[in-house]
């Protein structure tokens, strides 16, 4: 499980974060991306680039969307409450991951 | 192995309240199909009626392990007051899941009280299927308006809240909907097969009024996404109740069966007799195995919780229903009086496997999740 590193905070610019404040380490986002798409892939046995729609494609069922709700607290240490909780967000592995990497931040929440 | 967990003093002693304010009341409470508001006032007041909210909003704040031994001690006394602690705890879940910091400092507060709640899922049109909901909640500006009709909603004949789900933009929202704003009915379903006393009601909501901020999070996100998380609290605290109802069919059976003398001999001592004992003690050893296992996903969040807490329920709620029919068995005569321990039994349990999420659907659920991990 990957914990923020603060050490590196002054490297290149990483991607940014949807609210623009913040900018994660690009190594943060490489890892939660990782932490994610593992989880998707073993659980749907199928490749699941980082874009890609898990919704209209059928991935995601029922139970499945709690599971990965349960799975991105667990793993990131973060808690998704009620207004963060929209299909926007779980949308796909970058939308999870950005959506990471804000709580993560411990912003303005 | 029954209980991995240490006691805490708090589930001690919502234990042992729940033995002093209940006793050998449940009969009479089945037979009258009523339980006294001033029992579950006092129950919701100490907390015990959705006891794993945190200690910040007045909670017991236990964890799911000890809740869920909590439910099954007071599931061996009372389906019907249990079936009270699961929907006031699937009430109180879906707030603190769905629910603003402010909406948790309110609506959590009230629950941990003396004030009572049900969640209100289905509808005549839509049992199993929540996806054809037709019950709708819109917001006017400041104001969120709900229209529909919802029925056989536990606690609801009590309730002084409910937790409304109903469609919403694209997708579903949740609404806490206080049961006296105008335009709401409760109508009580008379004479339920079990759980006889929880309050069962069907309601009607005609243009009913609120402030919007009695909306809670995640308003749009589709049905499926809404309902799964309460009612994978729900499946939880079913499988603790039946593991109650288990230990009472148990206790029931074996001093019967102890003490009733027939040809000569403790009825114990005929073997077809003894294997009743013999396969009751399994079901309950299978099905607290399956729920310590739930809780467990539960305590440590785990993304496993989902469907330990859909087997537990399928498999406890089997398990309920032969062993509560195997007890009236072993009891025969002794056992047939309507309103009796292995007679609530015997219903009550019949009912766990049809309520979140009926042995089909659950089947369905769980065929689905085989094929997934195991093809």
């Amino acid at each position: 499980m990957s914990t923020p590193t603060t050490e590196q905070d002054t490297t290149a610019p990483a991607q940014a974060t949807p609210t623009g404040q913040d900018a994660a380490p690009a190594e943060d986002t490489t890892a939660v991306r990782e932490t994610l798409t593992a989880f998707l892939e073993q659980r749907t046995k199928t490749a699941v680039a980082a874009d890609v729609d898990l919704f209209s494609t059928g991935l995601v069922t029922s139970l499945f969307a709690m599971e990965l709700l349960v799975h991105v607290e667990q793993s990131f240490g973060v808690q998704v409450g009620g207004s963060d909780l929209t299909l926007d967000n779980f949308r796909s592995v970058d939308a999870m991951t950005a959506l990471v990497l804000r709580l993560r931040g411990g912003g303005d929440e | 192995m029954n209980e991995p967990t240490p006691v805490s003093t708090a589930r001690a002693e919502a234990e042992q309240l729940a033995t002093e304010l209940i006793g050998d009341r449940a009969d009479g409470w089945d037979l009258a199909g009523e339980l006294p508001l001033d029992v579950l006032r006092e129950l919701g007041g100490k907390g015990m009626l959705c006891a794993q909210v945190p200690a910040a909003y007045g909670g017991l704040g236990l964890s799911s392990a000890e809740n869920g031994e909590l439910t099954a001690h007071v599931g061996a006394l009372c389906s019907s007051v249990r079936s009270v602690m699961t929907s006031q705890g699937m009430a109180a879940w879906t707030v603190e899941r769905l629910g603003s910091d402010e909406q948790k400092a309110v609506h959590l507060r009230e629950l941990t009280s003396g004030r009572l709640a049900g969640v209100a899922f289905s509808e005549p049109g839509a049992g199993s299927d929540l996806g054809a909901m037709t019950t709708t909640i819109r917001v006017e500006g400041d104001t969120v308006v709900l229209d529909g009709r919802k029925s056989w909603i536990t606690v609801a004949a009590y309730a002084d809240l409910l937790v409304v789900f109903g469609r919403h933009g694209s997708g579903a929202g949740a609404v806490v909907v206080p049961t006296d704003t105008p335009g709401v009915t409760v109508e009580r379903v008379p004479a339920p097969l079990g759980c006889r006393a929880a309050g069962h009601a069907d309601v009607t909501f005609d243009d009913v009024r609120l402030p919007a901020d009695r909306l809670l999070g995640g308003a749009g996100l589709p049905v499926d996404w809404l309902v799964t998380s309460a009612l994978t609290f729900g499946r939880v605290s079913v499988a603790w109740g039946c593991v109650g109802i288990l230990r009472a069919c148990l206790r029931a059976a074996a001093s019967h069966a102890a003490t009733r003398q027939q040809f000569g001999v403790p009825l114990a001592a005929h073997q077809l007799v003894a294997r009743h004992l013999a396969e009751l003690h399994v079901a309950h050893e299978a099905s607290a195995g399956c729920c310590e296992r739930a809780s467990r996903g539960w305590d440590e969040n785990s993304p496993e919780l989902v469907v330990s807490a859909v087997t537990a329920k399928h498999l406890a709620a089997g398990h309920a229903a032969r062993g509560a029919a195997a007890a009236v068995q072993v009891l025969a005569s002794a056992g047939a009086h309507d309103g009796g321990p292995v007679a609530r039994a015997y219903r009550d349990a019949k009912l766990m496997e049809i309520i979140e999420g009926s042995n089909e659907i659950s089947q369905l659920l769980l065929g689905k999740h085989a094929l997934g991990v195991w093809s």
